[in-house]
């Protein structure tokens, strides 16, 4: 009797609205869209609950069930199609990642090459740029009208020498923004990897770079694999750079998906395709788990062994061009924005024709709106995920609550895309019609997000010792006093650092904007979306040039927090 | 302030038992120390009585009251934990506050509510109420903190933080007070001042008082009454004298002390005076025993050096000095007789002679100060 009583009041209250929280926008959407995969039209599982009539309705799509999707999956048609280019798309990516990673990686964790530490911080860069904006900006930079592509004519060749509408130009914004995910592990596992073995082998008599091939690259290789599926997963769920490059005659998954829903509101055909999007990412995470099991590549290892780093000038030289070129792609990019941004007219020629802020006082007074939007939407999601965050990591922490724990990884492995369709599907129609409102947009940032943050809060949680909380309670404080008090507070630099993070990835955000909001609360990446798409690039470079300074100025903050903290 | 009774306590911990038949009958005011190795059971006794483990059976009362369905918050039990678990964020006023502002809290408006927690907070954004500032400031009065009231306690050295944590416990005024290991992080010489800092407040306000500790001096120097535990049992309750004069088992006559237990047999058991056999030596004692294999039991200051004068002790042995320890008022000789190695106590008188290794000693024991277990 007193369990069940205690069930409802504090902390078990709250964890029944966590689950409750999950079961709603997570599971039961994902859960629906796998139905009307089979059903081909939508289904009210909320209305069904309440309404006799909608449960008759909705028991007649089960009987009308088919597995015409499925059928149609596999019978080499168009989505057939999208899933092959799809992860054709996603396999070459990963490989040329791993490819120019190595060189830069080793240069980095064993060398003493030139500029080793401007490379370090420079190879940052992609990651706080959003892919869209990457994808965009390869257009003005190879594009018909673009200055490599003036160059490149100017040194005698013909046409353009990347056509970034194309596999090609997709897959090289791709490598060049996706490859500080790879770049990171790459190193740890270079400098973990057991150096004496390598002393063992020179001292046989191998040479250096015989000794490279045959023990040191071996060794990696594992790490090197498990790295290359991150790059597959993060290729295979990105939007931002296919629906800005993708040419019409290109299927792709995500492309194709976004398109079946916001088009031509094929509900069938969208949930096919988000069924099929999450057992390809959901198949990619399980085999990077099964790979990783048992092993401890990455910053985790035993005594950090000294490395004597290589300063041969004929290795290090070569290395540091090449890291310095990869570097260098993503900072012209980002140059050409800031440059158009600027501009009042820019043709096909090396640079703009004049300079003005027209551009960002256009952007300051008609897209004012689009700013706050982000803003308060960001905020939005901040605040829901910290709470959510707070008591979540207290559950896996300190009652090792599982199946919360394994409920946040879910939207790890789920692509933005795929959850957009799965939760416009779910709350399409009464009783819980919550499609096109801003509520559902920060519900949806939140979850997407929130794995991050519990990572943040779960790591401050356990710095915390249990008999902290039990001297509160002892001093009379009820469990959910003793967290406000005593475990929220000491959990606040860990908070503050995940939220910001948080703020910052919602900020960017591409596919959930573009496909759920609604106009009134349209963000900044949908407002630079369509301008892209209505090819207004200097007002689009603007509104990028403000997104992207707001994430650098965040992103510091957030380090200098949790730098502070952690250590 | 209020007697704590332990009936039948048993608790499992899944499938293992960690505590069994443990029966306690602590009196009001009493220092009642736990003694035992670790993973006795009695930080798990301690707990239990806190409410932080529930009995798998068993009752507990404190203050004549069954507190079996009372949640830890609500059994005022001051505990004093053996890391201390001082709030890392708050200065120490604010710790010693802390249960003053939860008792305030239960008896608050929803209005009044939002001001407490504001308050444990950020102790500055809400004044605390001026009989709660005198009590705290009272309590750190008489640990000798009044200066350190505004500090953080990371600020604090490791006696003073002991000092905060037994003043935090001390201000809600608890019908028991509950330390657990409590001097364990402290240097020898700072140990010996708390012991007596714990010893007089406790004397004074006269507050039943539950001690863990594994160091027997703590137990015998602080305690009224001491309970020795071993693999999750009780296996003797007394005073410090009785334990250390008549310990029931050779664990804790060696655990109690130092001892010299020697098996043996008993040989004959005539005029109250047993003789046993020891290897090839017979030891005269002026205890019983139904039983024939018995432990004998001799305190290494209970054994006489003897110098050829006073030798007329019903128990002499003969040996040969094996090792000479000088320890300042005391020299302990490890002295082997015949298989056996004794350890004897000596008080040292300056100018005296010690005995280098190799001497040849008589020793002698009276029957009285011969234990039999």
């Amino acid at each position: 009797m007193r369990k069940i009583k205690s069930l409802f009041t504090g902390l078990g209250l709250v964890k029944l609205l966590i689950y409750g929280f999950f079961l709603l926008f997570l599971i039961i959407p994902l859960l629906s869209v796998f139905l009307v995969a089979f059903t081909n039209e939508p289904i009210n599982l909320f209305g069904s609950l309440i309404s006799l009539e909608q449960l008759q309705t909705t028991m007649n799509q089960f009987k009308n069930a088919t597995l015409d999707n499925f059928k149609s999956i596999f019978s080499y048609g168009h989505y057939f199609e999208g899933l092959i280019n799809s992860l054709k798309l996603s396999f070459i990516v990963s490989i040329w990642v791993l490819v120019i990673c190595i060189p830069i990686a080793f240069g980095i964790a064993r060398t003493n090459m030139p500029f080793k530490k401007t490379i370090s911080a420079l190879v940052t860069v992609p990651l706080v740029i959003p892919t869209f904006i990457s994808a965009y900006a390869f257009i003005i930079m190879f594009g018909r009208a673009g200055w490599v592509t003036y160059i490149y004519e100017k040194l005698g060749g013909e046409g353009m020498l990347i056509d970034p509408y194309s596999m090609t130009g997709i897959a090289i914004v791709q490598i060049f923004f996706f490859f500080p995910y790879a770049l990171w592990p790459m190193v740890a596992a270079f400098k973990v990897s057991d150096i004496s073995l390598e002393e063992a082998s020179r001292n046989m008599g191998a040479k250096g770079w015989l000794t490279f091939i045959t023990v040191t690259f071996p060794l990696v290789i594992p790490g090197m694999l498990s790295t290359a599926l991150v790059i597959f997963a993060v290729s295979f769920s990105d939007f931002g750079t296919p629906i800005i490059l993708a040419p019409s005659d290109l299927n792709l998954i995500v492309v194709d998906a976004y398109r079946e829903i916001s088009g031509f509101f094929n509900w069938g055909g969208a949930a096919i395709l988000t069924v099929i999007m999450i057992a390809v990412a959901g198949f990619v995470y399980w085999l990077q788990n099964y790979m990783l099991k048992g092993r401890d590549y990455g910053v985790v290892s035993g005594k950090p062994k000294q490395v004597k780093l290589i300063d041969h000038k004929a290795l290090t030289i070569p290395l540091s061009i090449f890291s310095g070129f990869v570097v260098i792609v993503p900072l012209l990019a980002m140059g050409t924005v800031i440059l158009q941004s600027f501009a009042t007219t820019w043709g096909k020629d090396p640079l703009p024709n004049g300079y003005t802020l027209d551009h960002y006082r256009t952007i300051f007074t008609s897209s004012l709106g689009n700013i706050q939007n982000s803003l308060i939407l960001a905020a939005g999601a901040l605040i829901l995920s910290v709470v959510l965050a707070i008591f979540v990591s207290y559950f896996v922490v300190r009652y090792r609550s599982t199946t919360l724990d394994f409920m946040t990884t879910i939207p790890l492995i789920v692509p933005g895309i795929a959850f957009g369709i799965a939760l416009i599907q779910t709350f399409n129609t009464a009783p819980l019609q919550l499609t096109g409102t801003a509520i559902i947009l920060i519900i949806a940032y939140t979850i997407r997000r929130l794995p991050y943050m519990v990572r943040s809060t779960v790591g401050t949680m356990k710095s915390i010792k249990q008999d902290i909380e039990e001297a509160a309670v002892n001093l009379g404080a009820s469990t959910l006093t003793a967290a406000i008090t005593v475990i929220g507070p000491l959990m606040l630099p860990g908070i503050a650092a995940g939220s910001i993070l948080v703020f910052v990835t919602v900020i960017k955000e591409t596919s959930i904007s573009i496909l759920m909001a609604p106009a009134e609360w349209a963000p900044m990446s949908l407002a630079i979306f369509q301008n892209v798409l209505r090819a207004e690039y200097y007002s689009a470079a603007a509104m990028s040039v403000v997104l992207v300074v707001m994430v650098l100025v965040l992103q510091a903050i957030a380090n200098r927090l949790s730098g502070r903290n952690g250590s | 302030m209020g007697s704590v009774v332990l009936e039948q306590l048993r608790k499992d911990f899944s499938g293992v038992t960690v505590l069994q038949n443990i029966n306690l009958d602590i009196n009001e005011g009493e220092f009642f120390a736990l003694l035992g190795p670790s993973g006795c059971g009695k930080t798990t006794t301690m707990r239990c009585i806190a409410g932080f483990e529930t009995p798998t059976s068993g009752t507990i009362k404190i203050g004549g009251k069954d507190v079996a369905n009372l949640p830890p918050n609500e059994r005022n039990c001051g505990m004093v934990f053996q890391s201390y678990a001082l709030f890392p964020h708050m200065n120490v006023f604010d710790n010693v506050a802390y249960s003053l502002n939860i008792k305030e809290l239960k008896k608050s408006n929803p209005l009044k509510k939002i001001g407490v927690y504001t308050r444990m907070l950020n102790s500055k954004l809400v004044k605390y109420p001026k009989e709660i500032e005198k009590k705290v400031m009272d309590i750190l009065e008489y640990v000798e903190l009044t200066n350190h009231a505004k500090k953080l306690t990371s600020e604090l050295s490791g006696g003073q933080q002991q000092r905060v944590a037994l003043a935090r416990a001390l201000v809600m005024e608890p019908e028991v007070l509950l330390m657990d290991e409590p001097l364990s992080n402290l240097d020898l010489k700072l140990r010996h001042t708390m012991r007596n800092t714990i010893r007089r407040i406790q004397q004074d306000l006269k507050i039943t008082t539950i001690f863990v500790t594994h160091d027997q001096e703590e137990a015998m120097s602080m305690a009224d009454r001491i309970a020795v535990m071993k693999d999750g049992e009780i296996l003797q309750i007394g005073t410090p004298t009785d334990l250390y004069s008549n310990p029931k088992t050779s664990f804790i006559a060696d655990f109690v002390g130092t001892s010299n237990i020697l098996e043996g047999t008993v040989v004959s058991a005539e005029n109250d005076l047993t003789i046993v056999q020891v290897g090839n030596q017979q030891i005269k004692s002026k205890m019983k025993k139904d039983k024939k294999e018995v432990q004998v039991i001799i305190r290494p200051e209970n054994i006489i050096v003897l110098n050829g004068e006073n030798d007329n002790y019903d128990n002499t042995f003969e040996g040969v000095i094996h090792l000479a320890t000088y320890l300042g008022n005391t020299v302990r000789y490890d002295v082997k007789v015949g298989d056996h190695m004794l350890v004897v106590d000596t008080i040292y008188e300056s100018g005296a002679n010690i005995k280098q290794s190799g001497e040849k000693v008589r020793l002698g024991v009276s029957p009285e100060r011969v234990l039999l277990i």
